[in-house]
């Protein structure tokens, strides 16, 4: 024996429309909605405005240069990244930042954990693990004019990094949003 | 698993947009629907995957995406507000030789498109015409008659 | 930024691309069609995503996207002269006994889509029809007489 369908009389379940078409209309829903789209199409505007200024990466608001007051080491940087996004730390070197013929420089080891640096352009003759950073050295004949750092941000969120001339002790930290 | 993040946000955000974006008049989607539905698809996608190619993640994104697909039309199936919410509702947009202006430009149609309809259901001419609503499917269907209903 | 000129470009790219290779008759597409939009679409994804595959970017992308067609679908209801660029006109194709012939060699349609059409509705030959209009997405739309 089959139970019996469940039904539901037609008369209770659809509204008519005043000339008696069945419709199901909800002008006032729609109407609210109207008003609800309109505010998306704000907010998607303003989104859009906001990337191509920069603030999520890749634009005029996003680059950061800080310089040292002799020049000897000048940063260029994008505080707006994005996860897993090709982006560059850039490090311009002043005649002062050579001692003893060498060119050092230091940094945290956050730009190899959380920047997810790749390489650095160009390669240092030797590095060495110091207070909890890399130290890169370029000896006599070899002096870049800059460094760049080719970094791919690990994870989403909020790194800081450092870099320091250990010649002259000038060092700047800065922080890097990291937009997922 | 931020994997199972990027596949929720991704579905999530791809429904929300195309339900914003709105219907197409027509009967059926026209091919440039077809095509921005997946340009929009693969830009999702590609958001969703980012770099990470593995069968793993494939696999995880893939049951996730199903999962969340399973949950909304199961909430639309159970709740009456919330199919409103991520259909609508008809709409009519013709009533008795009147056209529902706020409606028509509401929704970015014209009257072509109503006409169009009407054509397509056989009829000649808007005098035959007693309504003319808008499905939630972006389709027009045409109710003939007079405008005066009095006769029938 | 990149992003979002790459989208915009894209769907206005698509858009002329779908107008200009699909046929009128019919809005069904061929597979072949299926196949040409799928191929387009997916090189405009990539082009417009190029290496950065964050959500964010491909957000913006898809934000972007929605935007214009919005303002398309806007600007289309409130200029019928656009309108008529972008999806085309109907045209009759067959008014009273008597084949429009350069509408419909124009469209490149034949009497047999409109006589399919005829059939679709029921009628038994094509005498029985009054109008034969193609509209804007390629349907046949038929007017019997009375």
């Amino acid at each position: 024996m089959t139970t019996p369908a469940r039904t539901q009389s037609i008369d209770d379940s659809v509204p008519r429309d005043r000339n008696e078409l069945s419709v199901g209309e909800d002008l006032d829903f729609q109407r609210r909605w109207w008003r609800f789209e309109h505010a998306v199409w704000i907010v998607f505007t303003v989104i859009v405005a906001l990337d191509v200024a920069g603030v999520f990466g890749r634009g005029p608001v996003a680059k950061v240069h800080k310089s040292t007051p002799d020049g000897a080491m000048n940063l260029t940087y994008e505080q707006f990244q994005r996860f897993q996004t090709p982006s560059i730390i850039s490090i311009h070197f002043g005649p002062n930042a050579v001692r003893d013929g060498k060119l050092q420089l230091w940094v945290s080891q956050s730009v190899i954990t959380k920047a997810g640096n790749q390489r650095i352009i160009p390669e240092p003759a030797s590095s060495e693990l110091k207070d909890q950073g890399l130290l890169y050295t370029w000896p006599s004949g070899q002096h870049p004019d800059s460094a760049d750092f080719a970094v791919e941000p690990a994870s989403p969120g909020i790194y800081y990094f450092s870099v320091r001339l250990p010649a002259l002790g000038d060092e700047f930290t800065e922080r890097v949003v990291v937009w997922p | 698993m931020a994997a199972v993040f990027r596949a929720v946000f991704g579905y999530l955000f791809l429904v929300f947009v195309v339900r914003v974006v709105g219907r197409r008049p027509g009967k059926q989607m026209a091919p440039f629907d077809y095509v921005l539905i997946f340009f929009l698809g693969g830009l999702t996608l590609t958001g969703m995957v980012a770099n990470d190619r593995s069968l793993t993640n494939a696999f995880v994104q893939i049951i996730t995406v199903a999962l969340c697909h399973f949950v909304l039309t199961a909430l639309r199936r159970r709740s009456n507000r919330f199919a409103v919410w991520m259909d609508g509702t008809p709409l009519v947009l013709l009533r008795n030789g009147q056209w529902v202006e706020e409606t028509i430009r509401k929704m970015n149609f014209s009257r072509d498109d109503i006409l169009a309809a009407m054509r397509s259901n056989g009829q000649r001419n808007l005098h035959e015409v007693h309504y003319a609503v808008l499905e939630r499917s972006g389709m027009i269907t045409i109710i003939p008659g007079g405008e005066e209903k009095g006769s029938q | 930024m990149y992003t979002v000129i790459h989208a915009i470009v894209g769907y206005f790219f698509l858009l002329l691309t779908v107008r200009v290779l699909v046929r009128r008759p019919g809005a069904q597409l061929t597979p072949f069609e299926f196949v040409i939009i799928f191929l387009i679409g997916g090189v405009i994804i990539l082009a417009t995503v190029g290496n950065d595959h964050s959500e964010t970017n491909c957000t913006v992308a898809i934000i972007t996207i929605g935007l214009t067609h919005r303002l398309v679908s806007i600007m289309r209801s409130r200029y019928p002269r656009l309108s008529a660029w972008i999806d085309g006109i109907p045209l009759i194709l067959l008014r009273d006994g008597q084949w429009q012939l350069e509408q419909m060699e124009g469209l490149r349609v034949d009497r047999d889509d409109v006589i399919a059409a005829a059939r679709e509705k029921g009628l038994t030959s094509v005498r029985e029809v009054e109008y034969a209009v193609v509209e804007r997405n390629g349907s046949i739309s038929i007017v019997p007489r009375r």
